[in-house]
């Protein structure tokens, strides 16, 4: 594998989402809001019970949580499944599909760069905050070392349903149903927008047995809870390997044999 | 010459849901098996030498891109065989993809918010081109056109015109075997035509690149293709030099006269005179030889087939019967003949 020739595509990517300044401040400022009404309805659903805690988790447990996986949200979102549809739709695909790169990697990297650029600019702000706010509940420690590798095997999977949602966009032509359907999935069984620890008996099982939760749940578990045993670490980040491996496999078997049938628009 | 591009009884089928109308149809259509088999590339086999700038026609719909597609490797011939500089295209897509350039005129290959000189380097590295032959082929750049201003101007700042000379540059960078371009001047004024038309012209020489050009402006063809390959309905119509084409339908030349007779230029009288004429000729001339007469604002066209009268004895002959105020003689376009084959000549 040729280095360089992946890391100009993050390079192009950092350089171009530095010419969106506005647009960052505004996807902060919006993250923002929505952080606000998180507070208010998860206050309102403490103060409806006696106890200090729910389901194990204390009213600040459950907000770190949160405010961490809106900021995971924030950089781990590649907007990918919009991109190939677009792309789709309006032909450009082909010019991508004719550079000497396979296509996938060549997402991948292209959009490696935001993701970078996301990372520094909103979750590293986010993670300091919710430290001095919360004077030091997140441990400092091989934790966040941890949660760093945990969160590149999240990317990986993440990306790699998107770009079979993104394939599956080829057959239907059209973006907007499906990705709204991804996300609203995604989001949910990942536990971004309830903690899992919340979840319903059966579900709660049939949850960890699924992909999604190696997205959100595992990363933000590792960072928050730094006083889980090694061998539980391991474990959780195997899981996300194996999942990261057969994510990748499936979803470029999947492009593989559907370039093969599609009709790719325009002339 | 050696052949860089082969396609032998290449064929692409696709498969179309038969649409139905209105809001029940479209219900009906989800779950519909109806499907009809659409042949857009039907049994065509080209052959290109290095070095050649092939023009490759057809009417909109005709099945050009769809063979572009195939020759990029974006899609797999439903039968038939394709090489391209000894690439299956669809085998071994990356592998031609570092051999060829494509260049499409309404899309853009640039990277959209930044400077295209990014663009440019950004290609460097994905096409693994050396440091020296990257810094070769932009002096060659510098020396072609005034990319200067250019390099520092964000793509999404720049004209359709800039945008179609950068892609263009772009496309070559990697000094590929064969570049392929789709309506290159689409949209663009008079001048930046011409200058993309030089541009070409000088990238195929100096670097011997092969060019598959398709374009709807004859002023293209005429400029650059000395050979021109025509489709339409998926088969192919025509694969021959252009001067040949100009006599595919025989060597007709038309004869601009005007008469003495219309002085006001009324579109009525000369209607009629035209109509006069057109008996008279047909009278004295008959079958192949008869000349068709047409008018336009002023003119009365006569449209000669030379290889069965001369346009000496039809001037004469008009001579004898009318007072020639002035007259012309016009060649044949290229746009005229491509016309006639697409309106079903053959």
């Amino acid at each position: 594998m040729n280095v360089k020739k992946h890391l100009t595509l993050t390079r192009a990517g950092i350089i171009e989402s530095l010419q969106f300044r506005l647009s960052s401040l505004v996807i902060i400022a919006g993250n923002f809001i929505y952080l606000i009404i998180v507070y208010y309805l998860w206050k309102a659903i403490y103060a409806s019970v006696d106890t200090e805690s729910v389901n194990g988790m204390t009213f600040s447990d459950t907000l770190i949580y949160l405010v961490l996986a809106t900021s995971l949200f924030g950089f781990m979102e590649m907007y990918l499944v919009w991109q190939m549809g677009r792309d789709i739709q309006s032909g450009k695909i082909i010019l991508d599909i004719s550079k000497p790169m396979k296509y996938m990697p060549f997402m991948f990297w292209s959009l490696s760069g935001s993701v970078v650029m996301s990372f520094i600019m909103t979750f590293i702000p986010t993670f300091v905050a919710v430290y001095f706010l919360t004077n030091g509940a997140i441990h400092l420690g091989i934790n966040i070392l941890f949660f760093l590798i945990s969160v590149v095997f999240a990317i990986i999977i993440n990306f790699s349903i998107d770009f079979f949602i993104g394939t599956v966009c080829l057959y239907t032509e059209s973006i907007w149903g499906i990705n709204i359907m991804k996300e609203v999935i995604v989001l949910l069984l990942s536990g971004a927008t309830i903690p899992i620890a919340f979840f319903p008996e059966p579900l709660k099982t049939i949850v960890l047995y699924l992909p999604f939760q190696s997205i959100y749940n595992v990363p933000l578990t590792i960072l928050t809870k730094s006083e889980m045993p090694v061998e539980e670490v391991f474990k959780m980040m195997l899981t996300q390997v194996f999942w990261a491996a057969a994510a990748m496999l499936i979803s470029s078997l999947f492009w593989k044999k559907s370039l093969k049938v599609i009709t790719v628009n325009g002339g | 010459m050696d052949k860089i591009i082969e396609i032998q009884n290449a064929t692409k089928e696709f498969k179309v849901l038969n649409r139905r109308e209105g809001l029940r149809g479209s219900i009906k259509d989800l779950f519909s098996r109806n499907y009809n088999i659409v042949r857009a590339v039907n049994d065509i086999s080209i052959e290109i030498g290095s070095g050649e700038i092939v023009g490759y026609l057809g009417p909109n719909g005709a099945g050009k891109s769809t063979t572009i597609k195939m020759m990029t490797g974006v899609l797999e011939p439903t039968s038939g065989k394709i090489l391209v500089n000894g690439n299956v295209p669809y085998k071994n897509r990356t592998k031609n993809a570092q051999e060829i350039g494509v260049v499409f005129g309404q899309r853009s290959q640039l990277w959209w918010s930044l400077p295209l000189i990014e663009s440019f380097k950004i290609l460097k590295d994905i096409y693994q081109i050396e440091d020296s032959d990257y810094n070769k082929m932009m002096e060659f750049y510098r020396s072609l056109v005034d990319i200067e201003p250019l390099l520092h101007k964000p793509v999404r700042q720049m004209s359709l015109g800039q945008r179609t000379l950068s892609d263009i540059l772009a496309a070559f960078l990697h000094n590929p075997k064969v570049v392929f371009l789709d309506e290159p001047t689409i949209g663009l004024d008079v001048s930046m035509k011409s200058k993309i038309r030089v541009l070409i012209q000088a990238l195929n020489c100096e670097k011997n690149t092969t060019v598959i050009l398709t374009t709807h402006d004859m002023g293209d063809v005429d400029a650059l293709c000395r050979r021109v390959v025509i489709i339409d309905k998926g088969k192919m119509l025509y694969d021959n030099d252009i001067d040949h084409l100009k006599n595919f339908f025989g060597s007709y030349r038309t004869l601009k006269i005007r008469l003495d007779e219309i002085c006001d230029r009324d579109e009525k009288t000369l209607k009629e005179i035209s109509q006069k004429l057109s008996e008279e000729m047909s009278e004295e001339f008959s079958g192949d030889k008869n000349p068709a007469v047409s008018t336009d604002n002023e003119w009365i066209n006569v449209l000669v087939n030379e290889d069965k009268l001369a346009v000496m004895d039809a001037l004469n002959f008009i001579q004898t019967k009318h007072t020639i105020k002035d007259m012309k003689l016009e060649e044949i376009s290229t746009e005229d003949v491509i016309k006639k084959i697409y309106e079903g000549g053959v």
